[in-house]
């Protein structure tokens, strides 16, 4: 039998809940979620970021980073960090039972590394919970 | 003489064999960034390139070819602006057994003109056997009415001896550039 087909709508609406809570951090300029092939599934950012755009170049980074690693026989790539003169980006894997999704969180200048990856991480993990179910 | 290092791009629509190409001539094992494709995007292939193909061919005298294929599809267009600095030479792949092949190839000439229109570009169209139209004329009208030329041959990416004929003439190209380039930089043309 094959597997059930998946779904964006029912992706987008166990992601949405979270990416807004987490876009509520006042470090946190917005968050995607994206296929690991570069398509939105769900995105909380401002009207000026080309989410379509971010999505295609969310999956080319983490496709890169993972040649990167493996090439540095460092294991497996978990996060990608970009720190930029005004913030940072975050691109990281959600861990679910169904498909690869990345998420990816920007940030503000105020931003500190470990707060914003603490809640990413957070939120990685509750959506991937929530697909699972 | 110090070997020389030339970046040759490998372009194309998706599956039309740029990964494929690059695995049958690399002397290393190539860097790959495929990626699986989503099941809405109803594609052939169950994996796609996301970043980039990478591979080498060293030459007799010690320049190397560094071998870079770009992902087919157009949301990762900003990678082809990326992967084409310092490129020297583009090797355009078609599959003649789309829906609108000759379209497929002006679409990527015209997105790495640059190149092309430098006389350092090659155009491979595959899958000819088994979708013989259009035929190799037709591209040659196409690319005349985009005011370019270009070498344009058939080619089987899984054959080795057809990718290294493919390098062979893109490279004797580039050479034919810069020694015209060299010439009019002293004043002989």
């Amino acid at each position: 039998m094959s597997a059930a087909p998946k779904n964006d709508d029912l992706d987008r609406a166990a992601c949405q809940p979270h990416l807004e809570a987490l876009a509520r951090n006042k470090e946190v300029l917005g968050a995607l979620i994206s296929t690991v092939d570069g398509f939105e599934i769900a995105a909380e950012v401002r009207a000026t970021t080309s989410v379509k755009k971010l999505a295609a170049m969310t999956s080319s980074l983490l496709a890169l980073a993972e040649a990167t690693s493996q090439e540095g026989e460092v294991g497996n790539c978990i996060d990608v960090v970009i720190e930029a003169s005004e913030g940072m980006v975050l691109v990281m894997d959600v861990p679910n039972d169904s498909r690869k999704l990345l998420l990816t969180v920007l940030c503000n200048k105020a931003a500190t590394l470990g707060s914003v990856l603490w809640a990413a991480r957070n939120t990685r993990t509750a959506i991937g919970s929530d697909m699972n179910r | 003489m110090t070997a020389k290092d030339y970046k040759l791009i490998f372009t194309g629509t998706m599956g039309a064999g740029k990964t494929t190409a690059i695995a049958s001539i690399s002397e290393i094992p190539p860097v790959r960034t495929d990626v699986a494709t989503s099941e809405s995007q109803l594609a052939s292939k169950t994996t796609t390139t996301a970043a980039f193909d990478y591979g080498e061919v060293s030459l007799p005298q010690g320049d190397i070819l560094r071998l870079y294929g770009t992902p087919g599809q157009t949301r990762f267009s900003f990678m082809w602006n990326i992967l084409s600095e310092g490129a020297l030479g583009v090797i355009v792949l078609v599959d003649n057994s789309r829906p609108d092949p000759v379209q497929d190839m002006r679409d990527y000439v015209d997105a790495f003109r640059d190149v092309v229109g430098r006389s350092r570009a090659v155009i491979g169209i595959g899958r000819m056997d088994s979708h013989p139209d259009p035929d190799i004329d037709v591209y040659y009208d196409a690319i005349g009415q985009l005011g370019l030329d270009a070498p344009i041959m058939s080619v089987d990416v899984r054959r080795r001896d057809d990718v290294l004929v493919m390098l062979d003439v893109l490279f004797n190209q580039i050479e034919a550039a810069e020694a015209e380039a060299e010439m009019d930089t002293v004043g002989i043309a």
